[in-house]
């Protein structure tokens, strides 16, 4: 049943994502409502964002227009953050100067600008999730399945757990955050180690070294950890 | 009248001057009445009167004498006097004279009275010696100090030298001291006027000060507080017309994109459908055209913004082999999508912290990465590099496509996002070329080196 301002939702299965949609173009609301709806997500659309703080609760994930009657979507996103902190927001927006970004990235998680492409719009949302844990539980890599919430890796050809050390872990964990992201060494080491890198510190190669002959299937030719060359690594999908 | 400090500070050498002179009139007036100052005669005067009393005397009896005496000392007081008789005896004397009673002889000779002159002759006392009468009644002599024929400022010197001397002392240091005084305070004033003057307020702009008088520094005050409302004002329009210039890029932006998306969704739901496969080259064509408008109309505003300075610009050292390589990270994946090789060699610069904005170098390299998507992709190939060379350490953005100078891509453009690449390098003090051969483009984005102080 849709409330005032509601133009669609869609029947919340179980296990189903929420998206919580603001957007007062109707053709633009109705194609992305579709789309998303296409791939799988329950979607809450409304054209304005007065009822929004309602439906915080219960979305996964928001997705907000800036340019609404009334009151704008930085306003808007602001109250949602304040009802639902943990609520991950991304701004869809037709303004692209960078203090608009700069504004709307101060609260929001993400930023992408219109005209978008719906395959990007799903594939932000779907980082998002993943960052905030809402979205698959598990997740296979080539002959890895691993368990998100407690990082449980099994090796499906032999069926045995693989354990990291601590180092291993984090490192692990935060391709796994940034997957299909190409990640520079530097970004690496400041993440797990925490300190500034040095150029030719070989402590990350060392690790990562380590890490592929745990779980890759030949680490001479690894296929989960990728190596960029010049640039650092990358775990895809 | 005297609000001015200059006006002040006359008025104050002028009071010092007064009060010298006043001093003077003073001591003048003290002299002729109320101290023994006496009153001015001549040698010759004292010697002709001399002369003619004594010998305007009878017969030199002790009481005609002792009446000229008493006359002449109440006349000058600093005179002495004695009386020789016939006979050469001392006689008579007066009382400045008693003291020194024992270098006058009590019987005098011709010699001794020679002697006498001798002494006396141009001396000081100024000395005269008169005969008694017709000479029977022997001699008379008056000693009267040089100093009695002096003009009454050496009098007065002479006598209130040293008082003068302390006066005059007291009205200088009297004169330096309220000088100080007067020079400190303004000083003060001029200390807390700049203290007051460096003061900012949130907007970064100076505050309004209290006045602390009506002269010139009140004035100052008065003139640095116009220029403070005036700076707030110019302020305060200038960010009216900020808030309108972005209301206006924001709706702009928003009434272009807006329809794009739109088109954008028609195409993407056509092409969800089962269409012919000309259908579909339309609408490939179709998606191409909104990515191209899409980064016309970005490139147009970030344009407009450059040409009137009011692109943002936040310069900060920056790790420029960093800043690249995290950069490329993000393209590469588009790189690799369009099977176009990446070359990556990023050495370490000679000096590698470059002063500029991050964002604008990002939107540097954005603006040549697109340009190689979008004429250079069937080279197939990009390098990217970091390097020092002799004078200058450089990025090169290297491809082997047939470059936008061939005209042979599909879109050549105004070449707008280049007038950006070159507008953005400029204002981050950076030099750039680009060459053009039958192997492909290459670009150099040089900083020159800057010599270790």
């Amino acid at each position: 049943m849709a409330t005032s301002g509601e133009i669609a939702t869609g029947v919340k299965g179980e296990g189903m994502v929420s998206i919580l949609y603001i957007e007062d173009e109707l053709e633009i609301g109705e194609w992305v409502t579709k789309d998303l709806m296409e791939r799988g997500y329950q979607v809450t659309w409304l054209t304005s964002g007065e009822q929004a703080e309602q439906h915080a609760r219960q979305a996964d994930v928001a997705v907000l227009d800036v340019m609404l009657p009334g009151l704008d979507g930085f306003s808007v996103g602001k109250r949602l953050k304040r009802e639902a902190p943990d609520l991950p927001i991304l701004m869809l927006s037709a303004r692209s100067a960078v203090e608009d970004k700069v504004e709307g990235l101060s609260f929001a998680d993400d930023y992408l600008t219109k005209p978008f492409h719906p395959e990007e719009l799903a594939a932000r949302i779907e980082v998002l999730l993943r960052r905030t844990q809402k979205f698959e539980d598990v997740l296979t890599l080539k002959h890895l399945r691993i368990q998100l919430k407690n990082m449980q890796i099994v090796d499906t050809r032999t069926g045995e757990e693989i354990v990291l050390t601590g180092k291993q872990y984090h490192l692990f964990q935060y391709f796994l955050r940034h997957l299909n992201q190409i990640l520079t060494k530097e970004q690496l080491y400041e993440a797990v180690w925490g300190e500034p890198y040095l150029e030719g510190d070989k402590t990350l190669m060392v690790h990562i070294r380590y890490l592929r002959e745990k779980i890759e299937q030949d680490p001479a030719d690894p296929q989960i950890i990728e190596t960029i060359r010049g640039i650092g690594y990358r775990v895809r999908r | 009248m005297f609000r001015s400090l200059q006006a002040r500070y006359m008025l104050i050498i002028l009071t010092a001057l007064i009060l010298i002179q006043a001093g003077y009139v003073l001591l003048s007036i003290t002299m002729s009445f109320g101290m023994n100052v006496e009153p001015v005669v001549s040698a010759s005067q004292v010697e002709r009167d001399w002369h003619e009393e004594a010998g305007g005397l009878a017969e030199g009896s002790p009481a005609e004498i002792s009446d000229l005496f008493a006359r002449w000392q109440a006349r000058y007081p600093a005179a002495s006097m004695f009386w020789v008789d016939a006979d050469g005896v001392l006689r008579e004397q007066t009382v400045g004279r008693e003291g020194r009673e024992g270098d006058l002889p009590a019987q005098w000779t011709a010699v001794s009275t020679a002697q006498f002159i001798k002494e006396r002759y141009n001396g000081d006392p100024f000395t005269v010696i008169a005969f008694v009468g017709v000479g029977s009644g022997g001699f008379v002599v008056i000693e009267l100090p040089r100093s009695t024929f002096d003009p009454p400022i050496q009098q007065v010197y002479d006598q209130f030298g040293t008082w003068l001397g302390i006066g005059m002392v007291v009205i200088v240091v009297l004169f330096i001291l309220i000088s100080y005084l007067f020079f400190r305070r303004i000083r003060k004033r001029l200390m807390q006027l700049q203290e007051a003057m460096s003061i900012r307020d949130v907007d970064g702009l100076p505050v309004i000060i209290g006045l602390s008088g009506k002269d010139e520094i009140g004035s100052l005050e008065r003139s640095f507080n116009d220029m403070v409302v005036e700076l707030k004002e110019s302020k305060r329009r200038e960010q009216q017309e900020e808030q309108l210039r972005r209301e206006l890029i924001a709706n702009l932006s928003h009434d272009l994109r807006t329809p794009l998306t739109k088109i954008r969704a028609q195409a993407y739901t056509i092409g969800k459908a089962e269409v012919s496969e000309e259908a579909r080259r339309a609408i490939e064509a179709l998606e191409r055209s909104v990515v191209n408008l899409d980064r016309l109309i970005d490139n147009l505003m970030s344009y407009t913004l450059l040409m009137a300075n009011r692109y943002t610009y936040n310069p900060q050292d920056t790790d420029i082999v960093r800043l690249v390589k995290e950069h490329l990270a993000t393209w590469y994946p588009l790189f690799e999508k369009e099977g176009i090789e990446v070359d990556v060699d990023l050495q370490l610069l000679r000096q590698h912290v470059w002063q500029i904005d991050p964002i604008w170098m990002g939107r540097v390299l954005d603006n040549l990465y697109q340009n190689v998507l979008r004429h250079a992709k069937s080279g197939r190939y990009i390098k990217v590099a970091t390097a020092s060379l002799e004078l200058h350490d450089a990025v090169i953005i290297a491809d082997r496509g047939p470059g936008m100078r061939n005209g042979q891509s599909e879109e050549r453009g105004a070449g707008i996002g280049l007038s950006i690449v070159d507008r953005m390098l400029r204002g981050m003090d950076l030099d750039w070329d680009m060459q053009f051969d039958e192997r492909g483009t290459t670009i150099v984005i040089k900083r020159q080196r800057k010599q270790a102080a």
